[in-house]
């Protein structure tokens, strides 16, 4: 009986545990890398589409080529890559890996449900932004090892980038954090039963929601690895797994983005459905999920609308625009808790 | 730009966007699944008709590209004769080979692809070139481009 | 170099450039200076031309610039008829014209589509190149080729219109009509792309001028001049159209000129269609030594036989001097003929040639990223520069 023990065991500790399961599986992991295939087959169709074309079609032609994806990273695995002798190693190894797992760490922390989630902090919102903004430092970093001009300067872009959108970012979830007096993610959301944060602060929702889509290089906000201009920015020189584990940072990124503007703005998993729970408790969470993909969509729907902008326009949308509608949010937040209380 | 002005251009970008999405038309032929019905006229590999050529060499001295050279062969019961042959490594597919010729012995096919593995293989010596350009090796679905007023290209099956 | 500044080789391996470097020095994100290195993909088209006959040149000179190629081979053919002291029938040359205005309209569409990929959009860039395949199945359907039609020989045209041809390219018309509406919406007026093109890479009127700026490059900045006016050839002269001036001379009034002469060219093309005259497409002198039993099979198809003289055209000796508007500008040619059956030098001046200087003139002052905006905007294409 030893073995089915152990079994159970871990059955038990993969699957009911949330601190294990949150990291592996959802939001974690596994869903990361079924979502990365996917969305960025949908990314292409969906171009593909306005452009009076088909897309990825040929693998798995059936089911529309929805495996290219899975096909490409495959290929990204068993690619050589190459170093080049003039790179700084250690940054330029270490780099991408570090980006990858600091975009990814933050969807560890987010909750599934009210009662299955990997963190329980008083301050798991703070936690989750802090751990937002530590990747950029990894963009500037593979882009000095790199020894390549070009990639130098996609990550001074980046890095000119990342200062203008992140105070933003950080008062516009402040600005919803102060309307409901909490900075833990799961307390947020079960106020939120009554009336969603985007009705409650429409400008914060906004902020945050351009703020998504500058910091994740979405169209039009493509800037730092514009390819006419400085080729593919900081990830010139990568090639193999490294260059698609860079790839895939900037969507993990978008994904963590889209699930915390789900969780603040639109309610998180209210209205909830209850008999999801009898299948397993995380299951609830999947209206989290179904919100994050359409944030997504509508992301990577862009890419099909518009050209990118210079850097000095998008840092002027950050200070501009996007700081003054931060200020404005939290003055618009001080409002309502002043007229509601 | 004025900012409500720059929404609405924002907006109608969008929307035409998302027209797109939900709209039929797509310009795609699926080469080599498919391939198009070419025009009549279409100025595709030309192919050489023995019987008719009178041996003027014209073709050759007109071809811009020098693909074409003439050939000496032995016919049986006859004296030695002088036919073209093409190189497909040269030809620039101008037709002036076809236009020039007076005794219409060379014609186009409506062939235009062909892919072989080697260059030799694209040497094709006058008995080569009356057997005209290789066939596809298979048989593609074929469709027929027509300008169309609300997609702009309609392939209709054909 | 200072410390300040860093140089940075901008191709021809990248994915901006096309096919040739610019050496650009830079301080901080601005440009100091831009050199444009062109030769790349430099080819030797006139000495080549010295070393063929006559006919043969007429597919050599099309091949620097595939987009727009019965504008180099029209150029070229009206020097050679100077020289043969020959002018095509009417009919010949309303073909002429025909031919010309579509390809460029295609040729416009390739240059938005460069445009549009170089500042991000891809959409713009498929949906123009798109839309070029409605005037390339056209021009197919006339010339029997798809980009090098090598339709305009010496004395007329190789082809009389199809059946169906006027119905299929009023069709044609009609949709881009419409669908130049939806470019609008999508790529033109999107604040994105007026952000990045307004006010960028702007063409002073004397500037143009004193460098010697041809085409819609030209016209962008305030300049009436256009060869199809001023010089007028094949059937320009009795048709009615629009010479596209803007003021601007930014990179958006570049763009801007495009699309309207794009909306000219179709105007052409329907007056064309309704004006044609009918009568030979070959001038009298050639289609008198064709014999008798082909010319019939001429007329039956529609499609000319070469007379056998073709082969050895031989001019008598004199130059001539020819220039026409192609798509991306004025094509000049001068060829000397020595009697013999080669030219004894030939000259082809192309439209990309004397634009390359905008790049060294355009570029200081602007940011990085302005390098895309520019380069697209005046339809820059290194081959026909490089010739």
């Amino acid at each position: 009986m030893q073995v089915s023990e152990i079994i159970s065991w871990l059955i038990n500790l993969l699957f009911y545990k949330p601190e294990v399961f949150c990291p592996i599986f959802y939001p974690g992991l596994v869903t990361i890398l079924a979502l990365l295939i996917f969305i960025i087959w949908l990314e292409r169709k969906i171009a593909a589409k306005v452009q009076l074309r088909y897309g990825p079609l040929y693998v798995t032609r059936k089911a529309g080529g929805i495996l290219q994806l899975l096909a490409d990273l495959l290929r990204y695995m068993f690619q050589e890559p190459i170093i080049p002798k003039t790179v700084d190693k250690i940054a330029f190894i270490a780099g991408p890996v570090l980006l990858f797992a600091t975009a990814y760490v933050p969807a560890a922390l987010l909750p599934a449900t009210a009662e299955f989630t990997g963190l329980r902090s008083e301050l798991s919102l703070l936690a989750v932004l802090a751990l937002l903004t530590l990747a950029p430092i990894f963009d500037i970093i593979i882009g000095w090892g790199s020894n390549n001009k070009f990639s130098l300067i996609g990550s001074m872009r980046e890095g000119y980038i990342v200062m203008s959108y992140e105070i933003p970012m950080f008062l516009s979830t402040l600005a919803i954090a102060m309307v409901y007096g909490s900075l833990n993610i799961v307390e947020i959301v079960e106020m939120q039963s009554r009336c969603w944060g985007i009705l409650l602060n429409p400008i914060a929702a906004a902020t945050f929601l351009l703020v998504a889509l500058i910091s994740t290089a979405r169209f039009p906000f493509e800037i730092a690895e514009a390819e006419t201009e400085i080729v593919m920015g900081p990830y010139t020189e990568y090639s193999g797994i490294l260059y698609g584990l860079l790839m895939g940072a900037s969507y993990v990124k978008f994904y963590v983005l889209s699930m915390l503007f789900a969780l603040l703005f639109l309610g998180g998993w209210h209205p909830s459905i209850t008999w999801l729970e009898k299948i397993h408790p995380a299951a609830p969470g999947l209206v989290v999920f179904i919100k994050a993909l359409i944030i997504m969509v509508f992301g990577i729907f862009l890419r099909a609308v518009y050209p990118r902008f210079r850097v000095d326009q998008a840092i002027r949308v950050g200070w501009h625009l996007l700081f003054m509608l931060s200020m404005l949010s939290i003055a618009y937040s001080l409002a309502v808790i002043w007229l509601v209380g | 730009m004025e900012l409500p002005k720059r929404v609405v251009h924002h907006i109608e970008a969008l929307l035409t966007g998302a027209k797109y999405l939900v709209a039929k038309p797509r310009m795609t032929v699926m080469y080599p699944e498919e391939a198009q019905i070419l025009p009549e006229g279409y100025r595709g590999m030309p192919k050489f008709n023995r019987e008719k050529c009178r041996s003027c060499s014209l073709c050759a001295r007109i071809c811009p590209a020098n693909a074409i050279k003439m050939y000496t062969v032995e016919v049986e019961g006859e004296k030695k004769k002088k036919y073209p042959g093409i190189n497909y490594n040269r030809c620039i597919f101008c037709g002036f080979c076809v236009d020039i010729c007076p005794a219409g012995a060379l014609e186009f096919t409506d062939i235009h692809d062909y892919a072989s593995y080697s260059l030799e293989d694209l040497v094709f010596k006058p008995d080569r070139f009356a057997e005209g350009p290789p066939p596809r090796p298979f048989k593609p679905k074929l469709v027929k481009p027509m300008l169309d007023e609300e997609v702009g290209l309609k392939y209709v099956p054909g | 170099m200072s410390e300040r500044t860093i140089e940075l080789y901008i191709g021809p391996q990248h994915p901006g450039s096309g096919h040739m470097r610019f050496d650009i020095t830079l301080d901080g994100d601005i440009i100091v200076k831009a050199e444009p290195s062109i030769g790349y993909v430099h080819r030797s088209v006139e000495k080549i031309a010295e070393t063929k006959t006559y006919i043969q040149i007429a597919p050599l000179v099309e091949r620097p610039s595939l987009a727009d190629t019965v504008n180099p081979n029209l150029g070229y053919i009206l020097a050679l008829e100077k020289l043969l002291g020959i002018e095509a029938p009417p009919r010949a040359q309303y073909l002429r014209t025909l031919a010309a205005e579509a390809n460029r309209i295609h040729s416009h569409f390739y240059g938005i589509g460069i445009l549009g990929i170089m500042l991000g959009s891809s959409t713009a860039f498929m949906w123009a190149f798109a839309d070029r395949e409605i005037m390339i199945e056209l021009l197919q359907m006339l010339t029997g080729a798809r980009i090098t039609y090598s339709y305009v020989i010496p004395g007329g045209v190789r082809r009389d219109l199809p059946v169906g041809f006027k119905e299929a390219a009023e069709k044609a018309l009609r949709y881009l009509e419409r669908r130049l509406k939806d470019y609008e919406k999508l790529f033109f007026e999107n604040p994105v792309t007026v952000a990045r093109l307004k006010g960028v890479g702007v063409l002073k009127k004397e500037d143009a001028i004193a460098l010697g700026i041809v085409g819609p490059n030209l016209r962008a900045s305030g300049v009436h001049y256009d060869v199809r006016r001023i010089e007028p050839y094949a059937a320009y002269d009795d048709l009615d159209f629009e010479v596209v001036v803007k003021k601007e001379g930014d990179s958006y009034a570049r763009l801007m000129a495009r699309v309207e002469e794009i909306k000219q060219s179709m105007r052409i093309i329907r007056q064309v269609l309704e004006k044609i005259p009918d009568g030979p497409i070959l001038h009298e002198k050639y289609y008198k030594m064709i014999p008798p039993k082909t010319r019939k099979q001429i007329e039956e198809t529609g499609r000319l036989k070469f007379p056998a003289a073709f082969a050895t055209l031989k001019p008598p000796k004199g130059e001539a001097l020819s220039r026409v508007e192609g798509a991306r500008g004025e094509f000049l040619y001068y060829v000397v003929s020595d009697g013999s059956p080669r030219p004894y030098r030939f000259r082809m001046v192309s439209p990309s040639f004397r634009n390359v200087w905008l790049f060294a003139h355009l570029l200081p002052g602007h940011r990085l990223a302005d390098i895309p905006a520019i380069y697209g905007s005046i339809d820059y294409f290194p081959p026909c520069a490089d010739r």
